[in-house]
C-alpha cells in the first residue's frame, strides 16, 4: 500500500494548473533558501571584457570565501542596460553594486540613489586614480563612482598622406592650433585627399557631445554652468559660438563628410586624419604601422580633450555595504581589476599603478592618451540634466553640420533645455542654499 | 459527353489550384523553414543553401541547441514563460467568466452602466498604461525576485475587458430555460454558473484560451519592464538578449527561436480543433 | 422580482469583484495616474516630487519634431498595413474556405506565423533581410536577386526600412485576420449565393454583390483591430532597427518608451501616452461611424 503522503492529491491530478502553481511555488522557495549574495550588475560589453569581469568576480569570490561574500553577476545587453538601470531605480530594486556610464552619475546621485564613496577611500588610493576618473565620479564635491578605465579622444593621422599633400605634422605630443589644422585641411583637399573623418554617421547622441564638446571648451566656452544649472547664454556665449562656427566650417568647406557611410574611412586609407578615440588605436596600428601618427585635438585657445567611460557605483540602499565596498575596491585595484579589464577591452587604465603592466604606454599613441588624461581632459558636464542636454546639443550639431545657422540653432537648443531646468530648479536651488 | 469534359476541366482546375496552393504555402513558410534548417547548420553554413553544402554532413550540427540553451538560460526562462501563460489563462478564465456571467444573468441597478465602462476599456492599448502599471506593480511588491515577478507578470493581465465582453455574449446566447429549470430544483447561483452555464460555453472558453496564449506567449514590453533580474527573464527576453549580445551567433539565435516556438506549437496542435470550430466569430459586433 | 432574481443580484457583487477589482487596480488606477502625471513634471526616478505644470507637456509634444516624426512613421505604417493586410486576409480566407478536410492544412499554414510569436519573428526576419556581408546573404535578397534586383540593405535604407517592417508584419498577422474572415464567411447566406448562381452571376459578381456586402461587419472589425494593432507598433522597430535609420522607423510606443526610460521624463511620456489613447479612441469612433453610415 502506498503511504498516503506519497499519493498525489486528487486535485492535482484533475487540475494540472494547480500542479504548475505548486511547482512554481516550490521553485520560489528553493531560491529564497539560498545564501545572501552581493548583487552586481554590469553592461554586457564585448565578449573579452565580459569574460574578464566574470573572472574578476571568481577571483573575488575565492578571496572572500572566509567572509562568505559571493558576487552574483548579472549582465544586460548594452542597448537596454541604461533602461534596465532606470527601471530598477524606479522600482527601488537596484543591485548592490552596478556600473553605469559616466554622465549618468550626476543623474543618479541627484535623487539620492548612490552612496558617497569618500569615506571608504584613503588619500593614497585617491592619489593613484587618474584625475579624470575622480572628476567624472564627483558631483557637488562628493565622490559617487569610480571607474577601472577611461577613454581618450585624439586626432590620428596618416604620415604618408600628409606628406603627399605637403603637410608637416606637429612635434610629437604637441597639437595644432585650429588655424594650422584648417590650413592642413586646405592642402589635403587641394591634393585631392579627403582631410578628416568626424564619424557623423554615428547614431548615438553621445558621440557628438563626447567628441565635439572639446571644441567648445578649447574656445573658452562650456555647455552648462554646472553649479547653478544654467544653459541659457552658455551654449550661445561668444566663445561657444566661435568654436561651433569653426567646426561648421569643416563641413562647409568640404573638409569632412556630413553623411559618411563607411564606419572607418581612415583605416581604409581614403581619409588623411581621424577624429577618434583610443578604441581605434589597435586597429589603426595594425593597418598603418609606422605611417600612423597621433596628436591632440586642434585647439582654439586652451587645449582640451575628452574623457569618461563606464564606472562603478554602490546603491544607497545596499544592505551589504562592507562587501559592496570590497568589490568596488577589488575591481578598481590595479592588479585585481584594472589590469585584466584593460587587457580585455584596450581602454586606458584608471590607476597610475596599472600603467607599469602596459609597456605600450611608453610610446605613441598610448603615451598621448595618458598625457591627455593627466592634463587637458575634462569629463562631460556632471548635471542631472545631462540626458536632455546631450540630446539637444547633438541634435543641434547634426543640423549645424548640414548648414543651420550656428547661433540661432544653439539658442533653440539652450532654450529647450533651460525650460526644463527652470521648472525643476525650485528643488535644486533649495538644496544649493542649504549650508 | 460534355458532362465528362466538364469533369475533366474541373479536375484539372482542382489539380492546378492544389499545386498552386503548395507553392504558395512553401513560399509563405519559407522564413520558418529557413529558421528550422538554419538552427541545425554550423555557423558558416547558415546562409549557404547550395546543394553541395546541404548534403555535406560537416555543415550540420545540433550543438546550436545546447549553446542556445546554456547562453540564454532557456531552462529557467521556459519555466517562467510557461508559468506566466498558465497563470494568466487559468486566473483569467475564472475571473472573466464570473464577471461575464454576472453581466449576462445577474441584473442589478447600474449593471448596464458598469458593463459599458468595462467595454470602453477594450480599446485601451496596454502600452498607454504600461509605465504607471509598472509603478502599481512595484507598490504592491510585485517586482524583484522570482515569486513577486511572476505575480507581476500575470496578475495585471488576468482580468480582460474583451474577454468579459466576449464571454458575456456567449452566456446571453444560452437558452434561459435550462437555468430556470435548475432553479426550480433548488440549485444556487454558484452552481448555476459552475455546473450549467460554464460547461455550455466550452468552445468560447477555448477561444479565449487560444487568444490569451497567443498574446501572452509573445509578450515583450511588459516582461522587459518588470524583469529586473536574470532569473525572471522570459523566453522572448532571453532570445532578444541572445540576439543583441556579442558575439552574435546566428545558429544559437535560430535554435533559440525554434525552442521558443515549440511549446506554443504543441499547445496550438492541441487547441486547433477549437480554433477551427469556434473562431472569433461572436466577438464581431 | 422572483426569488431567483433576488438571490442573483445579491450574488452579483461576488461574481464581479475579482475581475472588476483587478481592472480597477491594474487598468483604471494606472490610467488615472498616467493622466495625473501627464500634467506634471514627474521624473521616473522621483515620482513623489512631481509639480503641476498644466498642459505644458502636451504643447511641448505637439511642437516636438521627433514626436511628430514618430506619429507620422506609425501612421504611415498603419496606412501600409491596414488595406493590404485586410485584402490579403480576405483573399486567403476565400481561398481556403472549402469544406473538404484536405484543405485544412492550408489554413494551418497561413495561421502558423501568428502562433510563432512576434519577437521570435522579428529576430528571424532581421536575418532574412540581411544584405550581403562577407559572403552571407539573407534569404530575401537571394529571392529578389533571382528576379534581377540589386542587393539591398532593407533595414538600413531610410526609404525601405519602414516598408520592410510592414511587409514582415503583414506576413505575421494575416493569418489571424484570415480566421476572422473565415468565421464571417460562415454567415454568408447559402440561399442568396445559389439564387445568384441561378441568375447566371459569375463568381466575381457573386463575390462583389453577395459575399462582400454580407462581410461588412467583419471587414469593419478587421479594419478597426488592425489599425489599433498597427499603431501599437513596438517590437519590430525595437528589435530590428532600433528606430533607425535616421529615425525613420521610430514608432509612437518606442518614443514613449525612450522618453520614459532614457530621458526619465515620466510626465512627458504619460502625456504622449494619453495623446496616443485619444488618437486610438478617435480612430475607433471614426471607423464605427463610417461603417454604420454605409449600412443605413
Amino acid at each position: 500500500m502506498t503511504p498516503c503522503f506519497l499519493k498525489i492529491p486528487d486535485g492535482l491530478k484533475r487540475y494540472p494548473l494547480v500542479g504548475i502553481v505548486c511547482w512554481l511555488a516550490a521553485l520560489v522557495g528553493a531560491h529564497a533558501a539560498q545564501d545572501v549574495r552581493l548583487r552586481v550588475w554590469s553592461h554586457q560589453g564585448q565578449e573579452a571584457e565580459n569574460h574578464a569581469v566574470r573572472e574578476i568576480a571568481e577571483a573575488f569570490n575565492a578571496a572572500h570565501r572566509d567572509r562568505g561574500w559571493t558576487v552574483e553577476l548579472s549582465f544586460f545587453p548594452d542597448f537596454q542596460y541604461t533602461e534596465k538601470l532606470a527601471v530598477a531605480a524606479a522600482a527601488r530594486d537596484l543591485p548592490d553594486v552596478f556600473d553605469l556610464d559616466g554622465p549618468l552619475v550626476a543623474r543618479f546621485a541627484d535623487v539620492g540613489l548612490l552612496k558617497p564613496l569618500d569615506e571608504f577611500l584613503s588619500d593614497a588610493e585617491r592619489a593613484d586614480f587618474l584625475p579624470t576618473i575622480l572628476a567624472q565620479g564627483t558631483v557637488d564635491g562628493r565622490l559617487y563612482a569610480l571607474g577601472s578605465f577611461d577613454s581618450a579622444l585624439v586626432l590620428y593621422y596618416d604620415r604618408e598622406l600628409l606628406a603627399r599633400a605637403g603637410v608637416t605634422p606637429p612635434v610629437e605630443g604637441q597639437g595644432w592650433s585650429w588655424d594650422e589644422f584648417v590650413k592642413a585641411c586646405e592642402k589635403l583637399k587641394t591634393a585631392g585627399i579627403e582631410p578628416v573623418a568626424l564619424h557623423m554617421n554615428e547614431s548615438a547622441d553621445e558621440w557628438f557631445t563626447y567628441a565635439f564638446s572639446p571644441v567648445v571648451w578649447s574656445a573658452g566656452g562650456r555647455l552648462i554652468a554646472q553649479d547653478i544649472a544654467r544653459v541659457r547664454g552658455e551654449l550661445t556665449s561668444e566663445a561657444a559660438v566661435r568654436g561651433v562656427r569653426a567646426w561648421q566650417e569643416l563641413f562647409a568647406r568640404g573638409f569632412a563628410a556630413t553623411d559618411p557611410v563607411e564606419p572607418d574611412p581612415f583605416g581604409q586609407g581614403r581619409v588623411a586624419m581621424d577624429w577618434s578615440g583610443h578604441w581605434m588605436a589597435r586597429g589603426h596600428l595594425a593597418t598603418k604601422g609606422d605611417r600612423l601618427g597621433v596628436m591632440p585635438l586642434p585647439s582654439l585657445g586652451t587645449p582640451a580633450a575628452a574623457c569618461g567611460s563606464w564606472c562603478w557605483a554602490i546603491s544607497a540602499e545596499t544592505k551589504q555595504q562592507e562587501a559592496a565596498v570590497a568589490w568596488l575596491r577589488w575591481v578598481t585595484e590595479a592588479e585585481t581589476g584594472v589590469v585584466p579589464l584593460v587587457r580585455a577591452n584596450g581602454a586606458v587604465p584608471a590607476r597610475r599603478a596599472a600603467f607599469a603592466h602596459f609597456p605600450e604606454y611608453e610610446q605613441m599613441p598610448y603615451a598621448l592618451f595618458r598625457a591627455q588624461l593627466e592634463t587637458s581632459a575634462r569629463p562631460r558636464p556632471r548635471t542631472p540634466f545631462y540626458a536632455m542636454l546631450t540630446h539637444r546639443f547633438a541634435a543641434a550639431l547634426r543640423d549645424i553640420s548640414r548648414g543651420a545657422d550656428v547661433e540661432s540653432r544653439l539658442r533653440k537648443a539652450e532654450e529647450a533645455v533651460q525650460r526644463v531646468i527652470d521648472r525643476k530648479r525650485p528643488t535644486k536651488t533649495a538644496e544649493a542654499s542649504r549650508p | 459527353m460534355s458532362g465528362r469534359r466538364r469533369d475533366h476541366i474541373t479536375r484539372w482546375a482542382e489539380a492546378l489550384l492544389g499545386s498552386a496552393s503548395v507553392v504558395v504555402a512553401l513560399l509563405f513558410l519559407a522564413p520558418l523553414l529557413w529558421t528550422l534548417i538554419g538552427s541545425f547548420r554550423v555557423e558558416e553554413a547558415i546562409f549557404r543553401l547550395d546543394a553541395a553544402s546541404l548534403i555535406d554532413p560537416r555543415m550540420w550540427t545540433i550543438e546550436n541547441y545546447g549553446d542556445a540553451w546554456r547562453r540564454a538560460s532557456l531552462g529557467p526562462a521556459l519555466a517562467v514563460s510557461i508559468g506566466q501563460v498558465a497563470l494568466i489563462v487559468a486566473g483569467g478564465l475564472l475571473v472573466n467568466s464570473l464577471a461575464a456571467y454576472a453581466f449576462a444573468r445577474l441584473q442589478f441597478r447600474g449593471s448596464d452602466a458598469l458593463f459599458a465602462a468595462v467595454v470602453m476599456l477594450i480599446i485601451l492599448p496596454v502600452e498607454v498604461i504600461a509605465v504607471p502599471m509598472f509603478f502599481t506593480a512595484r507598490d504592491l511588491g510585485l517586482t524583484g525576485g522570482l515569486g513577486p515577478a511572476l505575480a507581476g507578470l500575470t496578475l495585471p493581465f488576468m482580468a480582460k475587458a474583451f474577454n468579459i465582453y466576449f464571454l458575456r455574449q456567449h452566456f446571453l446566447n444560452l437558452p434561459r430555460q435550462i437555468e430556470e429549470a435548475a432553479v426550480l430544483d433548488g440549485a444556487r447561483v454558484w452552481a448555476q454558473y459552475w455546473r450549467i452555464a460554464l460547461p455550455s460555453i466550452k468552445p468560447a472558453l477555448a477561444t479565449v484560451v487560444v487568444l490569451d496564449v497567443l498574446t501572452h506567449w509573445g509578450d515583450f514590453l511588459w516582461p522587459l519592464l518588470i524583469g529586473t533580474r536574470e532569473e525572471t527573464r522570459t523566453v522572448q527576453i532571453g532570445l532578444a538578449n541572445l540576439f543583441t549580445q556579442p558575439p552574435v551567433q546566428w545558429g544559437d539565435i535560430l535554435a533559440c527561436a525554434v525552442i521558443a516556438t515549440l511549446p506554443v506549437l504543441v499547445m496550438f496542435r492541441w487547441l486547433q480543433r477549437y480554433i477551427v470550430a469556434t473562431q472569433v466569430h461572436t466577438g464581431i459586433k | 422580482m422572483t426569488a431567483w432574481e433576488k438571490q442573483a443580484s445579491r450574488r452579483a457583487i461576488w461574481f464581479l469583484l475579482p475581475a472588476l477589482g483587478m481592472l480597477a487596480v491594474f487598468v483604471a488606477w494606472p490610467l488615472i495616474r498616467a493622466a495625473w502625471w501627464s500634467v506634471t513634471d514627474a521624473d521616473l526616478l522621483a515620482t513623489d516630487d512631481a509639480h503641476w505644470i498644466g498642459a505644458e507637456n502636451y504643447s511641448d509634444l505637439l511642437r516636438d519634431p521627433r514626436f511628430r516624426h514618430a506619429f507620422l512613421n506609425t501612421a504611415l505604417f498603419a496606412i501600409l498595413i491596414v488595406p493590404l493586410q485586410t485584402l490579403l486576409a480576405m483573399v486567403l480566407a476565400l481561398w481556403v474556405n472549402r469544406p473538404e478536410p484536405a484543405w485544412r492544412w492550408l489554413r494551418t499554414v497561413f495561421f502558423l506565423p501568428v502562433v510563432v510569436s512576434l519577437p521570435v519573428l522579428a529576430v528571424v526576419w532581421t536575418l532574412l533581410y540581411q544584405p550581403e556581408q562577407a559572403g552571407e546573404t539573407g534569404l530575401i535578397n537571394r529571392l529578389t536577386s533571382v528576379f534581377g534586383f540589386a542587393d539591398r540593405a532593407w533595414l538600413r535604407d531610410p526609404s525601405l526600412a519602414l516598408p520592410a517592417l510592414a511587409a514582415m508584419s503583414i506576413w505575421q498577422g494575416v493569418g489571424l485576420q484570415m480566421m476572422v474572415f473565415l468565421a464571417g464567411l460562415q454567415g454568408v447566406s447559402r440561399e442568396q449565393l445559389e439564387a445568384a448562381q441561378l441568375d447566371g452571376a459569375s463568381a466575381w459578381q457573386r463575390l462583389v454583390h453577395v459575399v462582400i456586402p454580407s462581410l461588412r461587419n467583419t471587414i469593419a472589425f478587421v479594419v478597426t483591430v488592425t489599425t489599433i494593432l498597427a499603431f501599437r507598433l513596438f517590437v519590430q522597430p525595437y528589435l530590428m532597427t532600433r528606430g533607425g535609420p535616421d529615425d525613420r522607423t521610430l514608432s509612437l510606443v518606442q518614443y514613449m518608451y525612450e522618453t520614459t526610460f532614457l530621458n526619465l521624463e515620466l510626465g512627458r511620456a504619460c502625456a504622449a501616452a494619453l495623446l496616443f489613447l485619444t488618437w486610438v479612441g478617435f480612430l475607433t469612433w471614426l471607423q464605427r461611424t463610417l461603417f454604420n453610415e454605409e449600412k443605413s
